[in-house]
């Protein structure tokens, strides 16, 4: 028991209240490898596409990597997969923290929640024991109040703790899974599934490390990749003094820094609130790592009010700020704590209230629907904060803005505003200024998303290779191979974060190491195009068709209008037809029956 | 006029310095620019920007937003009014 290439499966029935064990092995595994992949094929087999996210029949798969818990680089990463409630498409977050590798720890490589609790549950893992409890005291409690709750109910300061907070409760469709507090499977609205079966957290305490692997054929490598990751100019140095908003600056910088709701790509207060700034101000008071992790990008701060979290990220730091207008980092930052606190994905929340800046300035939301809170106007820091918490209650106006911003600028007649792919909400990058960048939008998996396949890499940051951002030869093979490459590493229990200093190679040599498979470079790329082949399979049997790999039109009707990128248009529907043929589909965007065979999906 | 330089991440963290202002009297390579800053901050930018005579790989040289990569590479020109970028290797997301 143990094997890390044997997943010990703990099934949920939440309807009947029964706990069932099973075992994956052999040829699934390799075919899919664990995490992101293994836990897509387990909800592509066991539901049906076109069924209700948020209704009993959908499943929620909490899922390690093959690495997971293991003496990997980050090797701490888990998953959560289900059918989400945002986009209608698979949904697949992964988070990192502890919780992934503890649970690896309990023996429990992969959870599966199905049905739905007829009262508030959670699920508590103390060694062997495995028990559903009563949660109808957690229930409307925070993240943070959860947490402590239940580590305290365990009676282990080291339990790690997955729960919702008052979002997924009330499943606002891009409520995230918080673990460690601070650290969230984010996007995709997975927290909704978990508020819909009625489940509020898991917490487990393991009583020994029970992960099994070739530990001395893998320290070689975890060693040598350890020392990559280290003498990396961006892992080992940008990332652990900035973090992730060492992006601020040169996105702006770059001209695809979408301000105001993607109206303009540069935001002329940039330096108010980027990493530097959050370093500079003193809020800053130390970096810290997830589990295994040499990089460390995650960012402690206070604030000079006395609050202190974690963050704010890139991501989250800029969809508060730019794209709401807002300079005043110290609110940016409370939006994002309360996000963490209250369980909602940043980029989501922070983008559709963006969206409704420009329906409000736009006469499309009415003073009397904002139910006396503050005008919704760029530049607000007061309704950054005063309107994620609403979300998060879904209170008042914070109701609409919990469907996120596709249905709200829909029901105001004005869906052109909302930037969203497949109804979820664009992240940190004009499309316009960034080709590859773009069609990898449209034809992410999961709706509107960066961590797909992040062309920003080699068109902007010059990782691996500098390519030209407008240049669209060649851009529909490097998003392939970027999308494939990710679906393997999130398969892995790996971070994103580690391709910036290491390669397929990298990945096929600890994979290899860890279980003794005999994957070849080719072969591992391989398990990624099937796990992204298959993603598309579900989505297009969820009714999710190719119709819908298409971006907002601002993108193709208005330039950007100002910065280095003026006058430029987004050019994805001349890559998107060569795209389709690079992976071997067919003109229509259907995957071809000859792609399925070769798979092994048909 | 004269051209811009603004430092950004751990340049501007490490050398405490937001940039600093040169006056041209006609157009200027990238490459002279670095030299510039050499003596200025004691060879600093060619250990960090530069790698065998070319730029290093990741590193950042933006002239008026363009990436100098895509332009003429150290050899692309600087003119009076110009505004010049720089980051070290750096990625996120």
């Amino acid at each position: 028991m143990g094997k890390i290439y044997e997943y010990q499966v703990l099934r949920v029935d939440l309807s009947k209240g029964e706990i069932t064990r099973e075992t994956i092995k052999g040829k699934k595994v390799k075919d899919y490898l664990g995490g992101r992949g293994l836990a897509s094929k387990m909800l592509y087999d066991e539901i049906d596409p076109k069924i209700d996210p948020l209704g009993p029949e959908n499943k929620l798969i909490f899922a390690s990597g093959i690495l997971t818990g293991t003496a990997a680089s980050t090797g701490g990463r888990y998953m959560v997969v289900t059918k989400g409630p945002l986009t209608g498409t698979i949904a697949s977050s992964n988070s990192g923290g502890f919780f992934g590798a503890e649970m690896r720890f309990s023996g429990n490589d992969i959870i599966v929640f199905e049905g739905k609790s007829d009262k508030p549950v959670y699920l508590s893992i103390k060694g062997d024991k495995v028990e559903l409890k009563d949660a109808s005291k957690l229930w409307g409690k925070t993240v943070f109040e959860t947490t402590d709750i239940l580590i305290d109910e365990i009676g282990d300061k080291n339990a790690r703790v997955s729960c919702i907070g008052p979002a997924g409760e009330k499943e606002v469709l891009f409520a995230s899974i918080m673990n460690d507090k601070h650290r969230a499977a984010g996007r995709t609205g997975v927290g909704a599934v978990m508020g819909s079966k009625n489940v509020k957290a898991i917490v487990i305490k393991a009583a020994k490390k029970q992960v099994e692997y070739y530990k001395d054929e893998m320290m070689k490598v975890v060693k040598k990749q350890t020392k990559m990751l280290k003498e990396d100019g961006v892992t080992g140095e940008g990332l652990p003094a900035l973090g992730t908003k060492v992006l601020d600056n040169i996105i702006n910088s770059n001209g695809l820094y979408p301000t105001r709701n993607f109206q303009s790509g540069t935001f002329d207060k940039t330096s108010e609130v980027s990493g530097e700034a959050l370093v500079e101000k003193g809020y800053l008071q130390s970096n810290k790592g997830c589990y295994g992790c040499p990089i460390r990008c995650g960012r402690n701060v206070k604030l000079p009010n006395g609050l202190h979290g974690e963050g704010p990220e890139y991501e989250s730091g800029w969809a508060f700020g730019a794209d709401c207008g807002v300079s005043d980092l110290n609110a940016v930052t409370e939006a994002n704590f309360l996000c963490n606190e209250l369980g909602l994905d940043t980029i989501s929340a922070g983008t559709s209230i963006a969206c409704a800046m420009e329906l409000y300035e736009k006469g499309y939301i009415k003073d009397e629907e904002l139910e006396n809170g503050p005008e919704l106007n760029f530049g607000s820091s007061e309704a950054i904060v005063y309107y994620t918490k609403k979300m998060g209650y879904r209170e008042g106006f914070g109701d609409k803005l919990a469907k996120g911003s596709y249905r709200l600028a829909e029901e105001k007649g004005n869906v052109e505003l909302s930037m969203s792919v497949k109804k979820q909400e664009l992240p940190a990058y004009d499309p316009r200024g960034v080709q590859g960048h773009g069609l990898n939008y449209v034809t992410s998996n999961r709706g509107g998303c960066h961590v797909r396949g992040y062309m920003i890499s080699p068109e902007i940051l010059g990782v691996p290779e500098k390519l030209d951002p407008q240049e669209l030869k060649g851009k529909p093979e490097w998003t392939i191979t970027f999308q494939d490459l990710t679906a393997v590493i999130d398969s892995v229990g790996m971070c994103l974060f580690t391709s910036f200093a290491l390669g397929l190679d990298d990945y096929r040599e600890i994979v290899n190491a860890g279980t003794k498979f005999d994957y070849t470079s080719e072969d591992l790329l391989q398990v990624g195009e099937r796990i992204y082949n298959l993603e598309r399979k579900f989505n297009l049997e969820a009714g999710i068709l190719p119709e819908e790999d298409k971006l907002p039109e601002r993108f193709t009707k208005e330039p950007l209008p100002d910065g280095p990128q003026k006058g430029i248009f987004s050019h994805y529907k001349k890559l998107l037809p060569k795209y389709y043929k690079a992976r071997g589909w067919k003109e229509d965007g259907y995957i071809s029956a000859k792609k399925l065979k070769e798979l092994g999906l048909k | 006029m004269s051209v811009k330089v603004k430092f950004y991440s751990l340049f501007k963290l490490n050398l405490k310095s937001s940039g600093i202002e040169y006056e041209i009297n006609s157009p200027i390579t990238a490459s002279d620019l670095i030299k510039k800053l050499d003596e200025d901050f004691n060879g600093y930018f060619s250990e960090k920007l530069l790698e065998a005579g070319t730029i290093t790989p990741g590193s950042i040289i933006l002239i008026n937003g363009q990436n100098i990569f895509h332009i003429d590479r150290l050899n692309s020109k600087i003119n009076d009014g110009d505004t010049v970028t720089l980051f070290p290797p750096s990625a996120g997301g």
